[in-house]
């Protein structure tokens, strides 16, 4: 894993425009002028499987195929989580049942959506009442150990799902290329991009760094705060701010690459759960992606600039912040 | 303490943020899978529970200023999943968002009798914001299109790729309307 993420960072160093980078997000949801942060209050989280499977994956394979997605992120060991398999049933995962419900469904109005994961949330109190993934039977899936050609892998898609699930938003660490035949996942490190890899692919059944620091930093285990560091600053253009900007942070020695964005006006940012050590930071626009995968266009995101590299490698501490970062980028035309 | 300040301090700024896994198209697959393109305001968004009540839908009404395919009318509607009504709110994470007054521009699906929906979930929204220093209209986000036949990696930060003024943006869209035609 090590070595394709240096490669992929490589790629970008080589290229001085580049595709590729890393954030982590939580996922929220606007109610009026204020925010809910989408996270659990309370584990374990109970979860139903619903009781139909699809051509070629049956009901049990399906809850066998998510209890093991559940288990690799409980299996972080810088953060808290929990789930329990509650039973079959024979409700769908459409909500308006006070029950968290995985299962297939036929959606034929998402097109173009291998899954997804929905909230009922109480904007009072900003609990979330239940929360319910479906995987679209308009595609072909496959459980099977090593992937079965022109089907998607479930266990990878239900890996991405049950991120959502805990309240990650999506990933922008990925490259892609795009064909008359539509666009295609090149490489990835991070089970949270927004893009499927091709059918037959199982890369996305293993966490990496920058799901690890996501989920560590929605639900810390103390060994979190002690272990890692965080980085912070602003992203500015023309002395004003940008938001919307990727803040890839790139860990000179162990490849490992996490990230965040600018999520205010005023171009500031934060990423936490980095590994000590120095790292190469880059801010480049998220103007490859469909942006509204990643963050409210309403917001104003900015995308109008050049990819830009830190001068200096940051020194990052173990349990505390490198100091303040402010990366000044140019528009494009300018 | 910094670091747990700092953890905070991103929790408190999450924003609106979405999520799915989606199978995505290049914007010549857009404009031909969609059977109604338009540019305009939204007039009206109302949220209102599925008829079996399990889950709640939002109904959007564009005032339509031009049509670049198809043209129902003066106004189109379609629905997005998602919506609140009281306190409930139901996040279809992926699912796009609208606001009364508005502009945008669409790239629907409309087959038979049922209420039109955004081509591959958002794929089809196309945001159209003023530019604050020309005061012009740009659309959001960039334009993904296809050169040719072959391959080519997608560079962010590409210098070409910026928001479009809404005028060379519906020149782009005939354009990619052109070559499906041609291909046929």
């Amino acid at each position: 894993m090590k070595s394709r993420a240096v490669l992929l960072f490589t790629l970008l160093l080589v290229a001085a425009t580049t595709s590729t980078a890393t954030a982590y997000l939580k996922l929220g949801s606007r109610v009026g002028t204020r925010t809910i942060t989408l996270k659990w209050s309370r584990m374990p989280i109970r979860y139903f499987v619903a009781d139909r499977g699809a051509p070629s994956v049956t009901a049990q394979q399906m809850q066998q195929t998510v209890t093991r997605a559940f288990s690799t992120w409980n299996a972080v060991s810088t953060a808290v989580t929990s789930s329990e398999f509650a039973g079959f049933t024979t409700a769908t995962p459409r909500g308006g049942d006070n029950a968290t419900v995985i299962g297939f469904q036929s959606r034929p109005e998402l097109d173009r959506t291998l899954g997804a994961t929905s909230f009922l949330v109480d904007t009072t109190t900003g609990d979330i009442l239940e929360s319910d993934i479906f995987f679209n039977t308009a595609f072909p899936w496959s459980v099977a150990s090593g992937g079965e050609p022109n089907r998607f892998d479930l266990e990878s898609i239900a890996l991405h799902e049950i991120g959502h699930l805990h309240g990650l938003a999506h990933s922008a660490i990925g490259e892609t290329e795009l064909r008359a035949g539509g666009r295609r996942v090149i490489a990835a490190e991070s089970v949270m991009f927004p893009i499927a890899f091709s059918p037959a692919n199982i890369q996305f059944r293993t966490l990496r760094a920058d799901d690890i620091a996501g989920i560590s930093d929605l639900y810390p285990a103390a060994s979190f705060t002690r272990q890692t560091g965080s980085v912070s600053g602003t992203v500015t253009k023309n002395g004003a701010g940008v938001l919307g900007a990727h803040v890839v942070a790139f860990h000179l020695r162990t490849g490992k690459i996490v990230g965040g964005f600018s999520l205010s006006a005023d171009g500031s940012f934060v990423i936490a759960g980095l590994e000590p050590g120095p790292h190469i930071l880059r801010v480049e626009p998220l103007d490859d992606a469909d942006i509204e995968s990643f963050l409210d266009l309403t917001l104003g995101v900015d995308v109008d600039f050049r990819v830009k590299f830190h001068e200096r490698l940051v020194a990052v501490p173990s349990g505390g912040g490198a100091r303040r970062i402010d990366i000044k980028v140019l528009p494009k035309g300018g | 303490m910094r670091l747990i300040i700092a953890v905070v301090g991103s929790l408190l700024l999450a924003p609106a943020l979405r999520a799915t896994v989606l199978v995505p198209a290049e914007f010549g697959e857009i404009v031909s899978g969609s059977q109604i393109i338009v540019y305009g305001r939204v007039a009206d968004v109302h949220a209102e529970w599925s008829d079996d009540r399990r889950q709640i839908d939002t109904i959007v009404t564009l005032e339509a200023a031009t049509y670049l395919k198809g043209g129902p009318g003066e106004a189109v509607t379609f629905r997005v999943p998602g919506g609140q009504i009281g306190r409930y709110k139901n996040v279809l994470v992926g699912a796009p968002e609208f606001h009364t007054g508005e502009e945008a521009v669409l790239f629907l699906k409309a087959q038979g009798p049922t209420v039109a929906h955004v081509f591959g979930l958002n794929q089809g929204v196309f945001r159209v914001r003023m530019d604050a220093h020309t005061g012009s209209r740009l659309v959001v986000p960039p334009v993904l299109m296809a050169a040719g036949d072959g391959a080519e990696t997608v560079i962010r930060g590409a210098p070409g790729r910026v928001p479009l003024p809404l005028d060379t943006f519906a020149a782009t869209v005939r354009r990619a309307m052109g070559q499906a035609r041609g291909a046929r």
